[in-house]
């Protein structure tokens, strides 16, 4: 009997550790095991609303956009669900906040600066051309035309007075693009327009000559008022390259990395351009030609 | 074989003998300008271009004769002007004095008529309606790339002196520099004159050869003048924004007005640098024609044979008739001054720059000078010329002329009827009567190049 009994233990056990293998599979990549017992994806997105990037659905709490979508998408093929944190309080505390493994991604535009590879590792998924959004008199007195091949070192030389959001990558890449330029924050992206198209010198501080982002803020600032086009004209970088990339963690790029690279190949489409995003959500930054 | 080619020798024949007849006036107005009109509202958009391109192509071979005929007609009449053993002193002291006189009478009014009709008009001060509908023309078409391989180089910088100074007269008129083929003409005709006729005749006779051939040759390029205009007409009415022409209506009428004036005031010179007995003849006021005819082709320089045969028939010099019509359709092109001291006015008021007294003064000579510029240009090509003296103000140009170039297709007829009847003023102010004896034989063929049979007139060319 008790013999019986240590063969039935035997096998038992032999069984158990043939099958065994077959869950702890899953654990060999810790950080992604880590997210499904967690249940849950977290990512970090800025605490801004980007539209059609990441925003709040006005009359809602629901969070929309591209960025948003991409995330929920990763969730999706990780088997888990998702939660999104807007509680940094700039763009350059949510990189360091994933970097200290706050959230398991932070995504939301965010652009590749020196700074940030100190803090997170990042992978790319758009590539945006920088712009300005400039007055047409201010580029007017610089006396240079500007289909001039010179006009381009000419701009990067004045000292123009660029005006973006503060500790956001471009503050970084107006100092590093313009040396000689002005930079002058602002708590949001709705500000710095404001105090290039309608300042008022109560409430905007200094005047500005020109709102520093990507493409695919400024054109939609002319597409959505197309009056400015007279007062203001956006300048592109062709040559200046943002380089919108999703951060993570190093343990999250141990872990993470070619799953969120094989994801952005085979789901995404690849590293997307300022023009492929503009032609993609036409509806949103032309409603009147959708 | 005879019953086949037959039908189709007189569908060829009948169809080159009604073009002729098309270019009268009152064709252009009652039938031409209709019909492409409604032809442009018919033909897609994707047609347009290929109607385009054949206008312009037409376009290309109606200028085709004009070099050879500036070089020979300026070359000529300078040689004889000034030729010691056939002119005394006096008489080309009186020659150069009155064509510089009336010549820089003529800038100066154009610029002044421009301007007081700009600040009547007021060109550029939009409606908020007119501002959303030039921002949406303006949508992506005036974005500033930084970076990218530039296809042209940028020549608003160039001093406008060094299109003058002519190189190699022969490399000049293959190149259709034309500003520097006029000047070349000026300096060889002057050295000419210098010389012993004997020496000199040979030359002489070749360019006159030249000058006849080049007369006959427009008259026969002309004839496609009407299908230019439908070409470019249905074109520019297929594709061209109407928004945009009713965004800039002050504008429009502005240089509409310009041009009118320019006619009244042409017509008032030429009847009191006109005797009684040297219009006698007329049975139409030639600079009506003249103004036609321009405003018909779009080119001043198609005028320049019916200038020249009116003057001439008309009892005047035949040496300072071609060299004051020749030089004053080529070189002063009123035409430009006037429409840049509009447009200028227009990219001050668009961009709220205050107009006063001494900017208004830099207005008008800014618009002398890129008039003047755009001499050797044709079409289009003339409007950025003003691109300099927005520079010098600080006013944006990219936009400007973005707009400027989306209403040119229509202004450049007004354009071309100006220089053409401000030309033919100062061709009469200057020149005068050669010899009693020429002033009776005014024909109405030679007022009527427009009117002209199909053949054309027997043009001895000067």
């Amino acid at each position: 009997m008790i013999r019986l009994f240590l063969r039935f233990l035997l096998s038992t056990v032999c069984a158990a550790v043939l099958l065994f293998p077959l869950q702890v599979s899953a654990a060999e990549n810790s950080f992604i095991e880590g997210i499904q017992q967690r249940g849950f994806l977290k990512v970090g997105l800025p605490p801004y609303n980007t539209p059609p990037a990441y925003y709040l659905e006005p009359g809602s709490e629901d969070l929309q956009g591209y960025d948003v979508e991409l995330a929920k998408g990763l969730a999706e093929k990780l088997g888990v669900d998702i939660q999104f944190d807007r509680s940094s309080t700039s763009f350059n505390q949510l990189v360091k906040r994933v970097g200290a493994d706050d959230f398991d991604i932070a995504i939301g535009k965010l652009g590749l600066t020196y700074n940030r590879l100190f803090d997170a590792f990042p992978i790319q998924y758009l590539s945006f051309r920088h712009a300005l959004l400039a007055d047409r008199s201010f580029v007017a007195s610089l006396g240079v035309d500007p289909d001039d091949s010179k006009f381009g070192d000419i701009l990067r030389q004045s000292k123009i007075r660029i005006g973006s959001i503060e500790n956001s990558t471009w503050e970084t890449e107006s100092r590093a693009n313009f040396p000689n330029a002005e930079f002058v924050g602002f708590k949001n992206w709705s500000a710095a327009k404001n105090a290039l198209i309608n300042y008022d010198a109560k409430s905007d501080g200094p005047t500005i000559d020109a709102i520093y982002r990507d493409a695919t803020e400024i054109k939609p600032i002319v597409y959505d008022q197309p009056d400015l086009s007279l007062k203001y004209v956006p300048i592109l970088f062709d040559n200046i390259i943002d380089r919108k990339s999703i951060y993570l963690s190093e343990k999250g790029r141990i872990g993470l990395y070619d799953f969120v690279d094989n994801y952005l190949r085979r789901e995404w489409g690849g590293i997307k351009s300022d023009t492929n995003i503009l032609d993609e959500f036409q509806s949103f930054y032309l409603p009147s030609d959708s | 074989m005879t019953s086949t080619t037959q039908p189709q020798k007189s569908i060829y024949h009948r169809l080159f003998s009604i073009l002729p007849l098309l270019r009268k006036p009152r064709n252009f107005f009652f039938y031409i300008l209709p019909f492409s009109i409604i032809l442009g509202r018919i033909i897609p958009a994707s047609t347009a271009s290929a109607f385009n391109d054949a206008g312009v192509a037409m376009v290309q071979i109606i200028a085709f004769p004009a070099i050879p005929l500036v070089l020979s007609a300026v070359m000529i009449s300078i040689a004889n002007i000034f030729s010691v053993s056939e002119r005394s002193r006096e008489d080309r002291f009186r020659f150069s004095s009155r064509f510089v006189v009336s010549l820089s009478f003529a800038l100066l009014f154009g610029a002044v008529l421009a301007l007081l009709l700009s600040l009547y008009q007021a060109p550029g001060v939009l409606s908020p309606d007119a501002k959303l509908s030039i921002g949406r023309f303006m949508l992506d078409v005036t974005d500033i790339r930084i970076g990218e391989i530039p296809i042209v180089e940028s020549t608003v910088n160039d001093l406008w002196i060094t299109k003058i100074i002519p190189s190699n007269i022969f490399a000049d008129a293959s190149s259709g520099q034309t500003l520097k083929v006029i000047s070349g003409s000026i300096l060889a005709g002057l050295a000419i004159s210098r010389l012993n006729r004997d020496l000199t005749q040979p030359l002489l006779s070749l360019l006159r050869s030249i000058n006849t051939i080049s007369v006959q040759l427009l008259y026969i390029v002309l004839n496609l003048a009407p299908l230019v205009l439908i070409c470019l007409i249905a074109g520019a009415v297929s594709t061209i924004n109407a928004e945009i022409v009713v965004a800039l209506l002050n504008f429009t009428i502005c240089v509409f007005l310009t041009a009118i004036a320019s006619l009244g005031v042409s017509r008032l010179v030429f009847r009191r640098f006109t005797s009684s007995r040297e219009r006698a003849g007329l049975h139409v006021n030639p600079v009506d024609s003249v103004f036609l005819l321009s405003l018909s082709t779009g080119s001043s320089m198609t005028a320049y044979p019916l200038m020249f045969q009116t003057l001439k028939s008309m009892g005047r010099d035949e040496s300072e008739v071609e060299a004051s019509a020749s030089l004053s359709l080529l070189i002063a092109r009123l035409g430009n001054v006037t429409y840049n001291v509009i447009a200028i006015v227009f990219a001050l008021n668009l961009y709220e720059v205050a107009l006063t007294p001494i900017r208004l003064a830099e207005v008008a000579a800014l618009g002398i000078v890129t008039g003047i510029s755009a001499a050797g240009l044709t079409g289009v090509a003339t409007v950025p010329t003003i691109a300099v003296a927005l520079l010098y103000f600080q006013v944006p140009a990219p936009p400007v002329l973005v707009l400027l170039l989306a209403i040119d297709p229509i202004l450049t007829l007004p354009r071309a009827a100006t220089t053409g009847v401000l030309a033919m003023s100062i061709s009469v102010i200057s020149s005068v009567r050669s010899s009693p004896k020429g002033e009776s034989h005014v024909s109405e063929t030679n007022l009527g190049l427009l009117a002209q049979s199909p053949e054309g007139p027997v043009v001895e060319g000067g």
